[in-house]
């Protein structure tokens, strides 16, 4: 059964001004519970469009969203229900933060749906475990914090919702490789523990081929492609044409293959480069 | 509905309005404004809008957008009308009901004041609307040069002005993003009384602070990396230079005085009667 899917999504931007844009043209994508699922595709290509239309926040100009088989614009209580099913982690999220303390802010989501204080504080202490911020950071004012530490406490903010969907818009912008890592393993370990489907929206290959079980390739406001990892990256050359890239290490193998070694061009993460690299030296000892 | 907001807005079109010297059409905007209170007729004022349409019009700017600019005072023409209405008692007598009388001199000065109110409105949307905020700070700036004479510096006045214009869709950019995130997270704007929806802007309000504070710091190292020093002795890449439809727009303005004078001297001070009976 797909958990969430869109039909023939459309929105454009502007109607009736001078600006008119059409941001998202008959997108259909559909997603299984679970999945790890990464929307790539280069600036102004209607990724965050679309993932703000999967939480609700954007009404479709035309076309429909199903969550769980029910139309999310169904009603009002369909678009309530759709706002925390959905959770939805913006660009930059530390700006967001607001509260006086840490706590406070993490909480803001679940007060807001009408949860029980003892609910609502074994849902923040859990968030917060999730996403590494001790007990003693929970007191701090938020803007005292680091900026990787404000991304944390910004994504805490949207996981202590406990959404089944939890999407993340270009979380690792604008931090360094520690900070990177860090968030990225965060995600990883929130998916395998919960089992909840996860949505990035990413610039990086690498990470990409690293995490994601699937892979949408988004292009001038359409789907240009969708499949595993290996069934995207492997048309390297149409990735190019469209302003993408593959991973790094794919690349390298690539240029190797070109160079006449007998390697695989289907390699996407370090450990298979490692492993196939490995293979190659071998196979060029037991030759000589 | 945040997005509406066009007042300050530029429209980069290709017409001759838009590559209009901006002193011109700073000093048009000026005459037009003076005409527009000068006018003491119908027919004056007539005059007023006839030319305001054609400006319009060579600015390729659509109409409706015009009109759409004209949203945030709809209010204030309202309550002015109603008080017109209320107030004057010329004329003849239409209703007479209880306490309110309602007379076509009050109606015919109610409408002559929505269309004096609009046209004041429209005229300087209209100069932001075709005048990009570089070149009206560089108008502004080259106008009151001379003032630096007599000690009053003009430049740091139109730098802010020129910082605040740019910084709007910025910030209104900004409070989009912001709702959407916190509605994210379950927060309602357009819910609950007053008290409610006054709190509800908490989490708008203080991250917006913030990150426009945030960004003045950023702008202010931006501008003294790039050895800003208060304008003095800065040359412009693009010097402004009259052209001949300069020129000629100073003929029509000179047009525009000479008729709204001829026109109030001929028509008369408007007189809600004559003006009845003629529309009658």
């Amino acid at each position: 059964m797909s958990h969430l899917k869109t039909e023939n999504l459309t929105y454009t931007y502007g109607e009736g001004t001078p600006f008119k844009i059409t941001a998202l043209d008959n997108v259909n994508i559909d997603l299984e519970k679970g999945e790890f699922v990464a929307i790539i595709g280069h600036t102004g290509s209607g990724k965050s469009t679309l993932v703000q239309h999967l939480n609700g926040l954007l009404k479709p100009t035309n076309g429909k969203i199903f969550l769980d088989e029910k139309n999310i614009h169904d009603s009002k209580s369909t678009l309530f229900d759709a706002r925390f099913r959905v959770g939805l982690c913006f660009q930059y999220p530390e700006y967001q933060l607001f509260e006086e303390t840490v706590y406070k802010d993490i909480a803001f989501g679940p007060t807001n749906m009408g949860l029980s204080k003892t609910e609502i504080d074994e849902r923040v202490r859990n968030a917060a475990k999730y996403v590494g911020i001790p007990d003693e950071m929970l007191v701090k004012s938020p803007f005292d914090l680091s900026g990787g530490e404000k991304r944390r406490v910004a994504i805490a903010g949207v996981i202590s919702m406990e959404p089944e969907i939890l999407i993340l818009d270009e979380p690792t912008s604008g931090l360094d490789p520690r900070g990177r890592e860090q968030i990225l393993g965060l995600i990883k370990k929130y998916r395998e523990q919960t089992g909840k489907t996860v949505i990035i929206v990413s610039h990086s290959m690498d990470d990409v081929a690293r995490y994601a079980t699937k892979v949408i390739v988004m292009n001038s406001s359409k789907v240009e492609m969708s499949g595993t990892v290996d069934e995207v990256f492997e048309k390297a050359s149409r990735l190019r044409e469209i302003g993408l890239s593959v991973p790094q290490i794919t690349e390298i193998f690539i240029k190797l293959r070109e160079k006449g070694y007998n390697v695989s061009e289907k390699i996407y993460t370090v450990e298979q480069g490692y492993s196939e690299l490995k293979k190659l030296f071998e196979g060029s000892v037991t030759n000589d | 509905m945040i997005k509406d907001i066009t007042i300050g807005q530029y429209f980069p079109f290709n017409s001759v309005i838009h590559r209009l010297d901006p002193r011109t059409k700073l000093l048009f905007t000026v005459v037009f404004i003076i005409m527009v209170f000068v006018s003491n007729n119908f027919i004056s004022l007539f005059f007023n809008l006839l030319l305001s349409a054609v400006v319009i019009g060579l600015s390729k700017i659509p109409l409706k957008t015009v009109i759409k600019g004209l949203k945030p005072i709809l209010l204030v023409v309202i309550i002015t009308s109603v008080l017109q209405i209320a107030y004057v008692k010329t004329g003849i007598v239409l209703v007479d009901f209880w306490k309110i009388q309602i007379t076509s001199g009050g109606i015919l000065t109610a409408i002559f004041m929505a269309i004096r109110i609009s046209l004041l409105i429209v005229m300087s949307t209209m100069l932001t609307y075709t005048t990009s905020p570089t070149s009206l700070t560089n108008g502004l700036d080259k106008t009151f040069a001379p003032f630096k004479k007599i000690g009053i510096d003009f430049h740091t006045v139109t730098m802010i002005m020129t910082i605040a214009l740019r910084f709007i869709p910025t910030l209104i950019e900004e409070v989009d993003k912001i709702m959407s995130a916190q509605k994210s997270r379950g927060a309602s704007f357009e819910q609950g009384n007053i008290m409610k929806r006054a709190k509800a802007l908490i989490p708008l309000f203080i991250p917006l602070l913030f990150n426009s504070i945030r960004r003045a710091y950023e702008l202010a190292n931006a501008m003294t990396c790039r050895c800003y020093n208060g304008g003095q002795g800065k040359t412009t890449m693009n010097a402004l230079k009259f052209a001949k439809r300069d020129y000629m727009s100073l003929l029509v303005m000179a047009f525009l005085i000479a008729g709204v004078v001829v026109l109030n001297i001929f028509c008369g001070e408007y007189n809600a009667e004559f003006t009845f009976n003629l529309a009658i």
